[in-house]
């Protein structure tokens, strides 16, 4: 029986850097993947979309050159040539992955995982042949899958993110149900692409994590500018799919699609994996309980990201936490990140680190909030680029930046100094103090920053 | 004319009180029964009801201080009437306030003084810096210093006259402290400026040892907290009992089988019974017979109670009080059953009259529900002995040189040493003992 100091089960972007990160420590590594190298995020998730919405976003912007200066001829765009776009980038992804861990020596076993005990894994590969592999420590990164009610009629026509993204042909209508980060980031990317879509969410608006002022921007632009549909507090009932089209209703309005893409939430996958016989368990939503240091309750056992309850279904945050996992199976002490930032890649994007105002102020926390719109910026302007802005969340005692979230353009890469200056516990004087270029997006920190204490340059005083 | 509102006096012991809270404002019409204000005795939270109707004149006694009872605390009146100038016989209340802000300046010093003490007063104040012998002087350059790097000045040696800190002092003491290697987040030595914590004496979680806010919200956490009331009148009562009478203890295991046996009969029958019951009425019997026991010393006097007035503990989520069930000796078995249901569950709800919670002349603690095997308790100034109830395991006896398994309850007895040997001590166990094991005496009393 082949033995590993490490097993990983998962070689999603939890898992897989779990697994270098372990060799590089220098113990023998093994990773099981069932299904593809990379998982949701790098095949089916992240990478793919984005793919598309760079796509989707050039042929929008294309179409509305006019209004600084550029005049095109018509415009139109093959579908299925930015499907296989995609797929190239994400082939092209995955062997990089592939060779990273042949590079780092770690054996990859594919097939399915199952613990036949505490450090004993099985897999079955895909011709049902079992290897038994011996495990010194496990780190499980199972990950998730999209949530498909059992109300919802089995149809091609009712389809969650996965399947979407292989369509080759976009529908002319499409309705989304669920208004989250992966509904909402496809709802705008097809209505870039002319599709005429309407989201339904149940919740009393879309995008609930953010504030309320960010995603009234998100809200306004997806409305007016890409023409979408918004029905919130309302459930989509009496749903159902023939040949020809999908059918729902929402508060006695009935919609008619050619798609229902369905959006819902995500559940932990540990199907097959046998937890019981490793002395694991789930609880009562799946998830696997796990502890800062990533530790499960059987001391060899760690778990990491989206299995995880608690878990925030982000890849960046699997990533933190299975750098941290193969640490501490390798015997050190290590904790991921405390703060995780978020990117949505809606038209307009959203970037957050930290608390949001509306959760500090659930904590009774004395916050002081510092806004700057991207209208009053030389560069926005410059741009064309004018909808949005950036916040800061901060302690009113002791000027300690809590949270950031920025809407607009290149919101998702402005973020990252917001992240920095959070971990490292940085005051909205210091960020104020920092120079910053110009003329650029990221002034709009630095303006905030001052906002917080009322001593913004390029803004009027408030009115007291 | 004016009536003076005076804090009362709830039960014989209370001497001060604290007002918790005001319900009313200068100026608001009160009618008689109207609450007033809430306040903390060292037994319980009260409220206390207004004899007079008219208008809240005058606040005197604010939210926060204690004053002893029989104080005016606030005149009621007429509306625009004039306060008699009595106001300012509130001194009286002065001693236990300024006790209080004594009792609150080592508090702060003690989890890292203030990095920027408001006045050498202050300092003069600390006692727990002892390299500050009275005064503490310090140069406004150093005080500014180390108010910048957030540090306790108060722990630095001076080498100016009179001892007093000056810059090259906070330097030096900067260095020795390897100051300048250390990683503090921005906003964790804002916070630790703000709350008056030395930096020094955080001890740093983040990469690389960074001392991170969390690291400065842990210490903050550290820092002594006043206890409350309740506990500081039990940290006090039984400190000094615990010094100055000398306890010693004698434990008896009674065999409960046969009784519980029996108290299961009664509830069949309706009657219930608790075991603590039981044990109260066999205490009460004892010290009939064994009246030393029912007795107090100081050391040089032995004062003899006329009457068994017996405190049982009652645990409380943050303490615990001792109901007293007065007058025991003249209660049957139902009606002891009845007064202890009643102080229990009212102690419970902190709905204990303040006579109800003074003058017991004997205590029995019961931690039988929790799970014990024998524990020693600690007498209640004012009694010579307390009897401590363990829980009822099943144990292997030797009966008749057979073995057994019985249900087996172990009582320890602690008694005052000075009026009480350890052969009076054995008797008074040893007879409560036999009275639990004496199935026949409890056909007789229920």
């Amino acid at each position: 029986m082949e033995k590993f100091d490490v097993v990983v089960i998962g070689g999603g972007p939890g898992g897989y850097p779990a697994a270098i990160r372990a060799a590089q420590l220098g113990v023998s590594v093994g990773l099981i993947e069932r299904e593809a190298l990379g998982g949701t995020c790098l095949n089916w998730g992240c990478i793919p979309t984005k793919a598309l919405i760079s796509s989707s976003s050039l042929y929008h912007h294309a179409s509305h050159g006019a209004d600084l200066g550029v005049k095109t001829g018509p415009i139109s765009f093959d579908y299925s040539a930015m499907i296989r776009r995609k797929d190239e980038v994400v082939s092209r992804l995955k062997g990089g992955v592939a060779q990273l861990l042949k590079a780092n020596g770690v054996k990859v076993f594919e097939g399915a995982a199952s613990f036949a005990g505490r450090g004993k894994i099985e897999v079955r590969g895909k011709d049902n042949a079992v290897t038994s592999i011996e495990a010194g420590r496990v780190i499980i990164a199972t990950g998730s899958t999209s949530v498909m009610p059992g109300f919802l009629p089995v149809s091609d026509r009712v389809v969650e993110s996965k399947n979407f993204l292989a369509l080759t042909k976009l529908p002319a209508k499409m309705i989304v149900l669920g208004g989250g980060v992966i509904g909402c980031e496809l709802a705008c990317m097809a209505a870039q692409l002319g599709v005429k879509v309407t989201i339904v969410e149940m919740l009393e608006d879309i995008l609930m994590v953010l504030d309320k002022d960010v995603r009234q921007t998100v809200r306004n632009s997806m409305e007016k500018e890409l023409g979408i549909e918004i029905i919130t507090g309302a459930p989509l009932e009496k749903i159902s799919a023939d040949a020809k089209k999908v059918q729902g209703s929402v508060s006695s309005k009935t919609l008619e699609a050619d798609l229902l893409l369905v959006s819902i939430g995500r559940k932990p996958v540990t199907d097959g994996l046998a937890l019981e016989k490793a002395g694991l368990s789930v609880n009562e939503r799946g998830f696997i309980e796990t502890d800062k240091f990533c530790r499960t309750k059987v001391a060899t056992i760690y778990a990491i990201g989206d299995v995880t309850a608690g878990s925030t279904q982000l890849a960046h945050a699997a990533t933190a936490q299975g750098v941290a996992a193969a640490e501490n199976a390798c015997g050190r002490s290590a904790k991921a990140g405390a703060v995780v930032p978020a990117c949505i890649f809606t038209a307009p994007e959203v970037g957050s680190a930290g608390l949001t105002e509306q959760e500090a102020k659930k904590q009774n926390r004395n916050v002081k909030v510092g806004k700057y719109m991207f209208a009053s910026l030389g560069k926005a302007m410059a741009a064309g680029e004018t909808t949005g802005f950036v916040k800061w969340v901060t302690d009113a005692e002791t000027d300690q930046l809590l949270g950031a979230q920025a809407v607009g353009a290149h919101a998702t890469e402005l973020i990252s100094e917001a992240i920095v200056a959070i971990s490292a516990e940085l005051t909205a004087e210091e960020i104020g103090r920092t120079i910053h270029c110009h003329p650029t997006f990221s002034e709009a920190w630095m303006e905030a920053a001052h906002a917080v204490h009322g001593q913004c340059i390029h803004a009027a005083p408030k009115r007291k | 004319m004016a009536q003076a509102v005076v804090m009362p006096k709830f039960g014989q012991a209370t001497e001060e009180s604290t007002i918790m809270k005001w319900h009313k404002k200068e100026g608001d019409i009160i009618k008689k029964g109207d609450v007033m204000f809430e306040i903390e005795t060292d037994k319980a939270v009260l409220e206390v009801e207004s004899f007079f109707d008219g208008t809240l004149l005058k606040i005197i006694v604010g939210e926060g201080e204690t004053v002893p009872v029989s104080v005016t605390v606030a005149f009621i009146g007429e509306k625009g009437e004039a306060v008699p100038d009595v106001v300012k016989t509130a001194p009286v209340s002065a001693p236990a306030v300024r006790q209080e802000a004594r009792q609150a300046a080592p508090v702060k010093a003690a989890g890292g003084a203030p990095a920027a003490p408001a006045s050498v007063s202050v300092a003069a104040a600390v006692p727990s810096a002892p390299e500050v012998p009275g005064r503490f002087f310090i140069s406004p350059r150093a005080k500014a210093l180390a108010k910048k790097c957030v540090i306790d000045p108060l722990k630095i040696k001076g080498t100016g006259g009179n001892g007093r800190v000056v810059e090259r002092d906070v330097v030096a003491y900067l260095e020795s402290k390897g100051y300048s290697n250390m990683k503090i987040s921005p906003s964790a030595k804002s916070l630790a400026a703000k709350e008056g914590i030395d930096i020094l004496t955080v001890r740093g979680k983040g990469v690389s040892g960074r001392i991170m806010v969390q690291d400065v919200r842990n210490a903050m956490a550290e820092r002594p907290k006043t206890l409350s009331k309740m506990r500081q009148v039990i940290a006090q009562r039984l400190t000094q009992s615990f010094t100055t009478t000398p306890h010693f203890y004698v434990s008896v295991s009674a065999d409960m089988t046969d009784l519980f046996a029996y108290r299961q009969e009664l509830k069949a029958k309706g009657q219930v019974y608790t075991v603590t019951d039981f044990i109260l009425e066999a205490v009460i019997m004892m010290l009939e017979e064994i009246p030393v026991l029912n007795s107090v010393s100081d050391g040089r006097t032995i004062r003899w109670h006329s009457s068994v007035d017996l405190g049982m503990a009652v645990a409380l989520d943050d303490g615990l009080v001792v109901p007293v069930i007065k007058n025991a000796t003249e209660l049957n078995m139902m009606e002891l059953h009845d007064m202890a249901k009643s102080l229990a569950t009212r102690a419970k709800e902190g709905k204990l009259l303040p006579d109800e919670m003074t003058g017991s002349t004997f205590t029995v603690s019961n931690m039988g529900m929790l799970d014990v095997e024998n524990f020693n308790a600690i007498i209640n100034p004012g009694e010579a002995g307390i009897l401590a109830v363990a829980s009822t395991v099943q144990k292997v006896v030797v009966i008749e040189g057979q073995m057994k398994i019985r249900s087996m309850m172990t009582m320890t007895l602690s008694t005052d040493h000075r009026i009480v040997d350890g052969a009076t001590g054995a008797a008074f166990v040893n007879g409560i003992k036999n009275k639990l094991e004496d199935i026949e005496l409890w056909k007789s009393l229920t």
